[in-house]
């Protein structure tokens, strides 16, 4: 949502969200379930002791507290579309001091697991594709190579950029910062290992779909599994 | 004089001595005159401190003290009672304030230091006139009077009564419980209301000592502390105790109107009980005021009743009820004027209901079903009454004393019965056999008709008088037509209106002319008219002097007559009339216009000069007035008193005559009248005799003959929850079907048709139930434990009680004045209490949530803090709406899959368990907004089509605006002083805050006691607050009330005005001073007396009394101008 922008979407029928929402809803919903004590996101008495203790909310377009008050309102999209969820350092700051005992910082990953599901991502803001770029750089070596994602990231973004990163580069490389050469750890298995197991896991976009509350408001995490479970044994049948 | 003063400066820790040099005062002080000592200390008030005081007083043998400190509200009593234990009297002491109004308004030192010894020294120049003073002591009557029976009123009762002392609760409505027994559920622990409420309740009623006067307010408050007398008006329920709320009596009865209970979205008939778990537990009518039509009817006809019986159908009951107190219904139903529908409150709204044709439907359907209405059975009388005349005077006089078991005696002239009925009025009007059948059931009644029986002959007063008649009722009417004083009125073919209608109504042999004038414009020249016409007159003219709107004939008369073929010459009358050789009479006749409004109102003929002109008639019936026979006062009746307008004067009221036993009433004594106005007559002269025979004095008359018309104000509605007439829906008056005007002139063939069934219910649905109950009487002939009276009648009740507690609880803000939330405007606005009965169980939808269409509601929005944090209505916060609002928003998710929003501006959760409950409602679902709603719309373009509700609201937590689609708005009101809080604060004397609820004596330290000694306040009369908080201050107020009726007596301050009788001289000005009506004047002695219990020493006498006769004890000018010089020097 573009900043100066006051009006929320509106909504037609009384109780319904739009379709759109609705659908972001049920992705970020089965993702929430994957978070321990999730449900608590409802518990949010909006206090913003979360933003207060974010090391790095003053470069959030969004605070931690508005994303739970965007997601009330059911407005899921302004969130993805915001940079807040991929500037979120993981400090736990937020979760360590919430009066309401809210996982804001796991709350923040599930946005960004329905952020990727969706393929929604905040314009000019390509940390994403960093990310991406880290982690297949991670499963290759199982460690970074620094090099490899400067180039393939600027490549992707902005390759005239990398020009100008030249001058850095060959500094960063005289002094032995970066290397043309990844390095491999060792028992690379192992790493290899905990991601395939990890991958094994049944992710919720896989599982059989998740019926969501068409409401507003986020009905109880337990009335998602009912039905979820209700829809799973229809299609048994 | 006191000379030995010790004065003692306190620090108050650092609040007085950072701004006042507190050593500098003391130095001060020890140099004043007659001060022996001067010492200073942290806290005086302290147990040292206190200690320091005594020992001074013991060593230096003080007989004064002052004490410069704090506020004397705070510890004046704490240093008395010091001094007190030191050994010196009391009030042999003085406070002086350093601190609230010296050291913590001021903070420069040296100036602080300055005043606060101008301070000091005022005290000890005063304390040197000190006198010691001794308090008096009064008992405390151990009785209590709670006022208002809310959840505050009964647990305050319950403390009080568990002690054994009685306790009288006064409640206005018609059950206890207040507002807490319209809730659903309670918050934070979501009990059901009617689950802990109604047991207390029910113990109300078992307690002995607890005396419950409900539908009763208090009127009138006398006396003080320990001894209070109050008045107390107990309305009637007119339903006594044997009531055994069987529920017969709602069945019958016909009037439905919204309930209160159930704030106006249920229905509940005019008898009714507010909530089945109601305490008492018996049923009450709700009479507000009497309805007009019964009210404007001389004979009070229960016409709304009959109404209401034909709008359910039930005619028979309908005729059955009109026939009760009505002798001639049947006649009333034709030819009555109806100043029923005259007064009728719906004609505010478009035309009056049809009420007279509605009555003549009744007893027309009940004949032609053939039921036959049986008169009540009657216990006989043995004594005489003799009425003279059978007109409706007569008869409504016979009826009522044939009703009561009089032997009574009908005398009538003429060998036909009816009077002016039968003699006067046409048969087209009233067909004979109608009439018949009234005096056929009068016969039933026992009334004894004797005909050819003129009274002046054979009967004369003294002669009924010798044959055992104890009263006599004379109303001969008004027989003689009045003449036009005019030449050649005595001319063969001109015969006075009556005289020809007698004739043809008698069927004597007259003549009619072909070409006939009538002269008038009264309803007897329109039925001697259309009478003529009838006889076979080709042409009927009528002559009348003024103009339509002034002619005193009913207006559909006139429009039959027109219709008729009639023609009516306006502005026209005659001055001579001539009869010519061929038999022709020629009137002279002269051209009239209007000046000024004369006496009567109407405008005063004028004759306009020289435009005399000749009509040509063969015969000319003048009918202008008609008088008694003036031989009614040769003829036995000649000890009679007649009037100059020759009629029988008697006593307006009691319709007494000049002779003992002798009453008159009708057109003898009105003059030409109507029907209902004579009746009238006849029921008061019934009313007097009986009276008379029974030797009680001829006053207090309950039958009821109105003089003028009832007063209504244009903004006047017939009940509290009506709307306006403005907003009633328009209905048109049924009209009545006649016959076609050339079928009637053929013969004598009733013009009116009367009504269909389906028009008669069409009609009485229109009434509007003014007054809600209708006295149809239904509920009394149902009710097997005859428990329904409704004659019952207010009463007041005189109580002396020691102590007060207010608990009248509190109103709900009238959302409406806040017009952007649409509330009264929009359909499924709720306010908070609305949407509890109908998240109750036994409320108008059982505890369903439905919109208006039937539906559930797929989102419902809670809107806080309306008319409570907004300068626009009340500033404060209400404190329950916030918890009240959650626990709708839980029981809306409990209920229904609706979607609830609340919008609030801050959340507060203050209480035990409030925050856990915020947390579960939270969890439960519900959406919060922070954010005050601007505006409800209607998504619909017009309020018709409405649509869905939209809330427009900043979402302050995203800062966004937002438009939210809901199917159903709850407004959480403020909870405000009730309507009636001044009036009450009045009669009680005691004070409002500026929010207008009851002020208390201390917001911290003494909430549930007021100013005013004796009288306490507890529950939200006090302030908003919640039911656990109520509870507690009603307990904590009995508490108090409990620790006086133990000790038994209360000490009264001695510091009070006291008069110098031999000053005073009597002139009074005190009395009317005094605001706490302490001094009254002793006529014997002729000087002013001061209640000495009463009077709070304030001053206002003593400065009043131009005699100097009054002194304030405590307040002598002495200490007063020692204090001033203190102060200044």
């Amino acid at each position: 949502m573009m900043e100066g922008d006051r009006v929320a979407f509106k909504l037609s029928t009384p109780g319904v969200l739009p379709k759109s929402e609705r659908k972001l809803r049920e992705e970020f919903l089965s993702q929430l379930e994957l978070v321990p004590g999730g449900e608590k996101i409802k518990s949010c008495i909006q206090c913003g002791t979360c933003t207060g203790s974010c090391p790095v909310s003053y470069v959030m377009d969004i605070s931690p507290r508005e994303v739970i008050a965007r997601f009330r309102i059911g407005d899921i999209e302004s969130i993805l579309k915001s940079r807040t969820i991929w500037v979120c350092a993981s400090c736990y700051a937020c979760t360590t001091r919430c009066p309401s005992g809210i996982r804001i910082t796991d709350i923040l990953y599930a946005m960004k697991r329905t952020a990727i599901e969706e393929g929604i991502f905040p314009s000019r803001f390509p940390v994403y594709t960093m990310s991406e770029g880290f982690v297949k750089n991670v499963n290759r070596y199982g460690r970074n190579h620094e090099m490899g994602l400067l180039v393939s990231f600027y490549l992707r973004t902005s390759p005239l950029k990398l020009l100008k990163m030249l001058p850095l580069g060959w500094r960063l490389f005289k002094r032995k910062r970066i290397s043309f050469t990844p390095m491999k750890i060792k028992r690379l298995d192992q790493i290899k290992s905990i991601v395939a197991k990890a991958e094994s896991q049944v992710m919720p976009s896989e599982k059989a779909s998740i019926m969501v509350a068409s409401t507003v408001g986020y009905g109880s995490t337990t009335e998602v599994k009912q039905r979820a479970a209700g829809a799973a044994q229809g299609g048994a049948k | 004089m006191n000379n030995r003063i010790g004065v003692f400066i306190c620090h108050c820790g650092v609040n007085i001595s950072t701004t006042v040099d507190v050593e500098e005062v003391t130095e001060f002080a020890s140099k004043q005159p007659n001060v022996v000592v001067a010492r200073n200390y942290k806290f005086m008030c302290s147990e040292p401190g206190q200690a320091m005081i005594q020992k001074d007083i013991g060593e230096n043998h003080l007989d004064a003290v002052v004490v410069a400190a704090c506020s004397p509200q705070m510890h004046e009593l704490t240093f008395r009672n010091a001094c007190e234990e030191g050994g010196i009297n009391r009030y042999l002491f003085q406070m002086s304030n350093i601190r609230e109004h010296c050291s913590w308004i001021h903070d420069k030192k040296t100036a602080a230091t300055q005043k606060a010894e101008a301070l000091v020294n005022a005290a000890i120049r005063r304390v040197a006139w000190h006198e010691p003073l001794e308090p008096t002591f009064s008992e405390v009557n151990p009785a209590t009077l709670i006022v208002g029976a809310g959840i505050a009123g009964i647990q305050a009762a319950l403390e009080i009564a568990e002690s054994g002392n009685p306790v009288y609760l006064v409640e206005k409505e018609s059950t206890i419980g207040g507002k807490m027994a319209k809730f659903d559920k309670t918050f934070p622990t979501l009990d059901c209301a009617a689950c802990i409420l109604t047991p207390k309740m029910v113990s109300i009623s078992h307690r002995k000592n607890i005396h419950l006067m409900t539908m009763a307010h208090v009127e009138k408050v006398d006396g003080f502390i320990g001894n209070f007398k109050v008045t107390v008006r107990k309305k009637a329920r007119y339903v006594n105790e044997k009531c055994t709320s069987c529920n017969d009596c709602v069945d019958v009865c016909p009037v439905k109107v919204p309930h209160y209970f159930d704030e106006y979205h249920s229905e509940r008939t005019a008898i009714h009980k507010a909530f089945p778990q109601a305490v008492p537990n018996t049923y009450v009518i709700d009479k507000q005021e009497k309805p007009p039509c019964i009210e404007a009817c001389p004979i009070r006809q229960e016409a709304a009743g009959y109404v209401a019986l034909i709008r359910e159908r039930r005619f028979k009951e309908a005729a059955e009820l009109i026939r009760l107190r009505n002798p001639l219904p049947v006649v009333c139903g034709r030819v009555c004027y109806h100043p029923c529908e005259t007064e009728c409150n719906r004609d505010y709204v478009e035309k009056p209901i049809a009420i007279q044709y509605l009555k003549r439907f009744a007893l027309d359907w009940a004949r032609e079903q053939g039921e036959s209405i049986e008169p009540p059975k009657i216990e006989r009388r043995a004594e005489k009454v003799a009425v003279i005349g059978s007109g409706p005077a007569g008869l409504t006089c016979a009826h009522d004393l044939a009703a009561k078991g009089y032997d009574v005696a009908v005398f009538e002239k003429l060998s036909e019965l009816g009077g002016m009925l039968r003699v006067g009025i046409p048969a087209y009007r009233l067909p004979r056999h109608l009439l018949k059948e009234e005096l056929d059931y009068l016969k039933k009644l026992g009334i004894t008709f004797k005909m050819n029986a003129e009274f002046g002959k054979k009967i004369t007063i003294n002669r009924l008088k010798e044959e055992g008649y104890q009263a006599i009722f004379l109303a001969a009417g008004a027989h003689a037509g009045v003449t036009l004083d005019i030449l050649g009125e005595g001319s063969e073919g001109v015969i006075s209106g009556v005289d020809y209608l007698r004739r043809v109504n008698l069927g004597i042999e007259s003549h009619t002319g072909r070409n006939v004038a009538v002269i008038g414009g009264g309803n007897t020249a329109m039925d001697a008219a259309r009478t003529a016409l009838r006889e076979g007159a080709e042409k009927v003219t009528i002559l009348y002097r003024r103009t339509r709107a002034e002619m005193p004939a009913a207006p559909h008369e006139v429009d039959d007559a027109e219709e008729e073929g009639i023609r009516i010459h306006y502005l026209i009358a005659p001055t001579a009339i001539a009869r010519g050789p061929d038999g022709k009479l020629d009137v002279t006749c002269i051209n009239i216009e209007l000046g000024e409004p004369d006496a009567s109102g109407r405008r005063r003929p004028i004759p306009i000069k020289g435009s005399e002109h000749v009509l040509e008639f063969d015969m000319v019936i003048p009918a202008i007035s008609q008088n008694p026979d003036p031989k009614l006062f040769s003829n036995g009746g000649d000890q009679l008193k007649k009037s100059r307008w020759g009629t029988i004067e008697v006593d307006e009221e009691s319709l007494k005559t000049n002779i003992d036993g002798v009453f008159s009433g009708g057109d003898v004594v009105l003059g030409p009248s109507t029907v209902i106005a004579s009746m009238g007559a006849g029921r008061r002269a019934a009313e007097s005799i009986d009276k008379c025979i029974n030797g009680q004095p001829l006053e207090n008359f309950q039958t009821h003959m109105p003089k003028e018309r009832i007063a209504r104000g244009e903004d006047f509605r017939p009940h509290s929850y009506a709307p306006m007439f403005k907003d009633i829906p328009k209905s048109d008056r049924v009209g009545m079907r006649k016959l076609p005007a050339h079928a009637r002139v053929k013969g004598y063939d009733e013009v009116e048709l009367g009504f269909s069934e389906e028009e008669a219910v069409r009609e009485a649905s229109r009434c509007l139930n003014c007054g809600v109950c209708v006295e149809c009487l239904a509920c009394v002939k149902t009710c097997q434990p005859e428990a329904i009276d409704h004659r019952m009648q207010n009463e007041l009740v005189d109580i002396e009680v020691g102590q007060i507690l207010l608990a009248t609880g509190y109103d709900l803000f009238d959302a409406s004045h806040a017009a952007q939330f649409g509330y009264g405007k929009l359909d499924n606005v709720l306010s908070s209490l609305e949407f509890e009965r109908m998240l109750s169980s036994t409320g108008p939808t059982g505890g369903k949530l439905l919109c208006k269409n039937g539906k559930e509601p797929r989102a419902i929005g809670i809107i806080h803090c309306i008319g409570s944090r907004d300068e626009n209505y009340h500033k404060y916060c209400s404190r329950v709406c916030c918890m009240y609002a959650l626990k709708f928003a839980h029981l809306v998710k409990d209920r229904t899959d609706a979607e609830v929003y609340q919008f609030y501006i801050d959340m507060r959760a203050y209480g035990k368990g409030f925050e856990e409950f915020y947390n579960r409602v939270l969890m439960e679902a519900a959406t919060v907004i922070r954010g005050k709603v601007a505006e409800v719309v209607p998504s619909g373009p017009t309020l018709k089509e409405q649509g869905h509700l939209v809330i427009r609201c900043e979402d302050t937590l995203v800062s966004k605006f937002r438009e939210i689609p809901v199917d159903m708005v709850v407004l959480c009101n403020a909870i405000e002083p009730t309507a009636d809080s001044e009036d009450i604060r009045r009669l009680f004397s005691i004070s409002r805050s500026p929010d207008g609820f009851y002020l208390e004596r201390h917001p911290k330290l003494d909430p549930t006691a007021t100013m005013t000694d004796g009288i306490y306040i507890a529950g939200c009369c006090q302030g908003p607050k919640d039911i656990p908080d109520t509870v507690s201050q009603a307990a904590g107020a009995a508490a108090r009330m409990l620790a006086i009726i133990a000790k038994g007596k209360v000490e009264l301050d001695p510091i009070r005005a006291e008069i110098q009788e031999e000053l005073c001289s009597g002139c009074r000005i005190c009395n009317s001073l005094c605001p706490y009506f302490a001094i009254d004047f002793d006529a014997e002695k002729k000087i002013s007396i001061i209640n000495t219990a009463l009077c709070k020493g304030c001053g206002t006498c003593v400065a009043a009394c131009p005699a100097a006769a009054i002194t304030g004890k405590g307040f002598t000018n002495n200490q007063i101008f020692a204090e001033i010089e203190g102060m200044l020097v």
